[in-house]
């Protein structure tokens, strides 16, 4: 083993080996075969409409009229205001977890984070409804929203959601953070609070970057959440993409579209599925997109960090 | 190294293949002589509530498994039936030749199990300011948005809060047949969408000003409350059982189970239990219309 592993000519044909290769061949066939499959199947959507499926603000399948765009809208709107609300407070709960807590407290807080996050998504959807929904409702009252469903309703519930992600996972980054620097700049006459902000935090920079894009990934493909209080309005589309107001209006995601009633009409019917289908190539190709542009900055960040020390 | 991670990994194979094969097992063959497990059941919400329970009757006297899901509401039981993965569907609404041509290799059958009507349900504050009729041409207002605030029909001074059944569901197709003749014709529009019963009864309940398509017998009289329909001579009729009985409430709708070619087995069994007299007593208890009510 050592050997082989000293000098890779010696490098043999073992189960273990074998059995690596054929396992990422399957993970790397279901990715590509996945995609594949959804280009196949959204083809006609794409050859109805072209790419105004992507820009297109009115989806009327009766009319086979198929417009993604305030979806995409809501998806993205959605999973911002949730990462607004999250990101803050779960990094800060994690420096304070790292920075300042006794070790065996910090162990009780991440072992109950970690427990919240596995409670299954329809039941955070069902409290939604029972108790975030209408506290939207009475809360924005003097705004007037039509109903408690609305796209703040879903980005505070999502925020709900992620937050034990983003915590645990700025948890994982600070604690990788040597303890070693940490002395050295206390020995250097830094407070706790400087040794954290000017020594911790830079230096777990793209790990705590990292856990914010997972948890903006999860927060784009959540589905039954988000179908329980956004309301599901089709073809909401802002008067100004920066406009506050449809904050507290309806509206409908990608994916709590995919979730609904239509797919099982659509089915049978080559274009309204490929249009169906359309959306979930879309919804994979933004998921890809955060992902590799988190790969991208976490790189970026990692050299600057590299060149400062 | 040691041995314990190889063995690991000459299992997964072994899982794999287990995994699989467990998922080729499903009901390939709903009627066949091929054994199944359970007997499984999805649709309507609406029709769900007395093949529920007639499901349970079923289970504790029989022993044995029965599934009952509400995936999709009616056109989810459609296509579930359709595509071979339940043994029966359950429908709020007749098949249209659409569904039909969808699934050629499905003989569907149609077998009655009660009635039903679909009431247009208010909050409680529209119900006590005064609001307590509705006309088609109201209705069809709303839905073309031109009248968005109660008081413009008589109500008090509230924007209308309508929740759409989403499409799909027997509900709105019975809904979009009175309103303007077919499902097709509905005029394009956007509200928020409500999916099965307690999903339109809670959100309805919960919303100042909020109007929805809703199963009458969901409609309780204490958190949501079925108007009227005031036909164009000025008659009011209540969806209630008579009325539906006689056909004058003008939403009343067949409750089917559905089947692939003729039913065998425990779906037999099953079908044979709703339409006895111990079945049609569970369709009445639930609010709707048994099929004795209908030939009255």
């Amino acid at each position: 083993m050592t050997r082989s592993a000293l000098n890779p000519s010696c490098r043999r044909w073992s189960i273990t080996l074998i059995l690596s290769w054929l396992f990422t061949g399957v993970a790397l066939a279901a990715v590509v075969g996945g995609l594949g499959l959804l280009l196949i199947e959204s083809a006609p959507a794409w050859k109805h409409s072209g790419f105004e499926f992507v820009i297109g603000k009115k989806w009327f399948f009766r009319q086979s009229e198929f417009g993604a765009a305030p979806m995409i809208y809501g998806s993205i709107i959605v999973a911002i205001l949730a990462m607004i609300l999250a990101a803050p407070v779960g990094i800060g709960a994690a420096i304070f977890g790292v920075e300042y807590l006794p070790r065996k407290w910090r162990l009780g807080l991440k072992v109950t984070v970690e427990l919240l996050a596995g409670i299954p998504s329809v039941v955070y959807g069902l409290l939604g409804i029972l108790l975030l929904r209408n506290w939207i409702y009475e809360v924005f009252q003097d705004f007037d929203p039509l109903s408690g469903d609305t796209l703040l309703t879903a980005g505070v519930l999502l925020g709900l959601m992620i937050l034990p992600t983003i915590m645990t996972l700025a948890d994982d980054a600070l604690r990788g953070v040597p303890g070693t620097l940490r002395l050295a700049a206390r020995g250097l006459g830094l407070t706790a609070t400087e040794t954290a902000l000017h020594v911790s935090v830079p230096q777990a920079f793209p790990g705590l970057l990292a856990a914010v894009l997972l948890a903006l990934g999860r927060a784009m493909g959540e589905t039954i959440a988000v179908f329980l209080v956004i309301g599901r309005q089709d073809n909401q589309w802002p008067s100004s993409i920066l406009s506050l107001k449809p904050l507290l209006e309806s509206g409908q995601t990608l994916t709590s579209k995919l979730g609904g009633s239509e797919t099982n009409i659509a089915y049978g019917q080559p274009l309204h599925w490929g249009a169906i289908m359309g959306l979930g190539l879309v919804l994979l190709s933004l998921v890809v997109i955060i992902t590799l542009t988190g790969a991208w900055l976490q790189r970026i960040s990692f050299r600057q960090h590299q060149q400062h020390s | 190294m040691t041995k314990s991670p190889l063995i690991l990994f000459a299992f997964l194979p072994a899982v794999f293949a287990l995994l699989l094969s467990a998922c080729g097992e499903s009901p390939e063959n709903p009627e066949g002589g091929k054994k199944v497990s359970a007997l499984k059941i999805n649709g309507s919400t609406t029709v769900n509530l007395p093949v529920a329970e007639a499901a349970e009757v079923m289970r504790e006297r029989t022993g044995k498994e029965i599934q009952v899901d509400t995936q999709g509401g009616s056109s989810g039981g459609i296509s579930m039936l359709g595509e071979g993965l339940v043994h029966l569907g359950m429908a709020s609404k007749s098949l249209s030749d659409e569904d039909r041509k969808k699934f050629p290799e499905c003989d569907f059958n149609e077998i009655q199990i009660g009635a039903d009507a679909v009431a247009l349900i208010v909050s409680k504050d529209v119900w006590s300011g005064g609001k307590t009729t509705i006309t088609k041409k109201e209705m069809a207002g709303i839905y073309e948005g031109n009248i968005t605030n109660w008081n413009q029909i008589g109500g008090p001074d509230q924007r209308i809060a309508f929740f759409n059944k989403e499409p799909g569901r027997g509900t709105w197709e019975v809904f979009a047949k009175w309103a303007y003749g077919s499902a097709g014709d509905t005029p394009q529009a956007s509200f928020p969408e409500v999916g099965g019963n307690e999903e339109t009864r809670n959100k309805v309940a919960s919303t100042r000003g909020a109007l929805s398509q809703l199963s009458a017998s969901w409609a309780d009289g204490k958190t949501v409350f079925a108007l009227s329909v005031k036909t164009e001579d000025g008659k009011l009729i209540k969806p209630s059982g008579e009325n539906i009985a006689t056909g004058a409430y003008p939403m009343s709708r067949p409750l089917f189970v559905l089947s692939d070619g003729d039913p065998s087995g425990d779906a037999r069994e099953m079908i044979n239990f709703l339409l006895s007299i111990e079945g049609q007593k569970i369709v009445r208890k639930h609010g709707y219309l048994a099929l004795a009510d209908l030939s009255k």
